[in-house]
């Protein structure tokens, strides 16, 4: 295994690459600055680039945190695979669930859950509304007065 | 310890042909050959620990996407109600935590016992400063009634909530001052401007507390764990030999920070500026 230990005299004592506290310290630095920049950057609009803009800065602070701050970058490489899977299946897990749910329905504009919007029925496999919508709503709404009605019991 | 140190020196490679003859330093557990074995074996056992807790607040980030997917305008109203510079001062306070926390580990890796306690009090004394913002943060939006099932909630469970009725700042609005939408909140954001919140911006505030409260676990977590290494630190169980505890601890201790610097910018930084 190409170790960071292997690299040394195996005497089979801890051999940790230590890194100097004035690095750690432009690391913080770094990090400070990544952050005032980010919440500069929130002042500005640039439309659904906010949360692609947010989220790399984050992912450069986070980077820098776990590369130096957690010692991968002189850590076991076996760790890093171990640490970055992680992220692979969340990637999984979010996109295909994302998809899954962006196939379904309407929102429901009072409630939230996924509708199906001309029938006002609950979409099939939607998220149910998060506020129970059958009691308390008035007349008014005719979507939802027409629901109670069709709604199929759960 | 210098003995103890030597023993090891003079018999790690060999030691593992030797069996248990030899004798273990006392941090040595007697299924592993050599410290480097050891320390190796838990590093891994750690990571492999933060990649479950990533899975773990995984959960909550698809959740999050999910809805806000489907609720971009009301994740926009609502995140009006977070300030971003409480939550960029505890940003800041976490990131200088992480930092104290890896010179702690730099400190045992070179043998300055004394240091290594100083950082861990300073790591320990920023975790308490983090929950104290917290404190404020959360408080204020308990006495908006932002709280899920608060003014949110189904009325079944609130019947002390009627419609019209002011609850805090929140109020339930009247049907007919909104035809349709009976529940419709009305409430005062960060920026003084008074907003009116669909009943499904519960989601938005749900996500809030249950991601920023299942962090706040992990930051009591944390802290308990680096009070725990401190005091065997000042028990003078940790050496340069032998500084596990601390490495550890502190990889925890960034976990707690990593989670941290997604959830700032999702919750209090996304969404069109005022």
């Amino acid at each position: 295994m190409a170790t960071e230990h292997s690299a040394h005299v195996d005497d089979g004592r801890v051999h940790a690459h230590v890194s100097s506290a004035q690095f750690y310290w432009g690391i913080f630095a770094a990090l400070v600055i990544l952050t005032i920049l980010t919440v500069r950057v929130s002042y500005y609009d640039f439309g659904s680039l906010n949360i692609i803009v947010a989220m790399l800065i984050a992912t450069v602070k986070a980077g820098l945190v776990a590369t130096f701050f957690m010692h991968l970058q002189h850590d076991s490489r076996f760790n890093a695979l171990a640490f970055l899977a992680a992220f692979l299946f969340l990637a999984i897990f979010i996109l295909l669930t994302y998809d899954d749910m962006g196939r379904r329905g309407d929102v429901d504009p009072d409630y939230g859950g996924k509708v199906q919007l001309h029938t006002g029925q609950a979409a099939p496999g939607g998220l149910p509304a998060t506020t129970a919508t059958s009691d308390e709503t008035n007349g008014e709404a005719p979507k939802e007065g027409a629901e109670q009605k069709d709604r199929p019991k759960e | 310890m210098a003995n103890v140190s030597e023993s090891v020196h003079a018999d790690g490679p060999n030691g593992a042909h030797d069996g248990h003859a030899h004798a273990h330093p006392d941090f040595l557990q007697h299924h592993f050959d050599t410290p480097a074995q050891q320390f190796v074996a838990a590093k891994l056992g750690m990571w492999v620990f933060i990649a479950t807790e990533i899975l773990m607040f995984g959960g909550l980030f698809c959740a999050y996407a999910i809805w806000r997917g489907l609720d971009p305008d009301v994740f926009d109203q609502a995140h009006h109600f977070l300030n971003k510079i409480m939550g960029a001062t505890n940003t800041v306070v976490l990131l200088f935590s992480s930092l104290t926390a890896a010179l702690a580990v730099r400190a045992s890796q070179v043998g300055k016992r004394n240091m290594t306690s100083v950082y861990l009090v300073i790591t320990i004394l920023c975790a308490c400063a983090f929950l104290v913002i917290k404190y404020f943060e959360y408080s204020h939006k308990i006495h908006l009634g932002l709280l899920p099932g608060h003014c949110f909630g189904h009325p079944g469970f609130s019947g002390a909530i009627q419609n019209g009725e002011e609850v805090g700042t929140c109020l339930r609005i009247h049907a007919d001052e909104a035809p349709g939408n009976p529940q419709w909140v009305r409430a005062v954001d960060e920026s003084g401007h008074v907003q009116l919140l669909p009943p499904r911006a519960n989601m938005y505030f749900a996500l809030y507390f249950v991601m920023t409260g299942l962090h706040g676990l992990h930051v009591v977590i944390g802290m308990s764990i680096l009070i725990w290494v401190l005091v065997k630190n000042l028990q003078g169980k940790i050496s340069t030999e032998y500084f596990t505890p601390v490495d550890l601890g502190a990889l925890y201790w960034h976990l707690v920070d990593l989670v941290w610097i997604y959830l700032f910018p999702l919750l209090y930084l996304v969404g069109k500026p005022e």
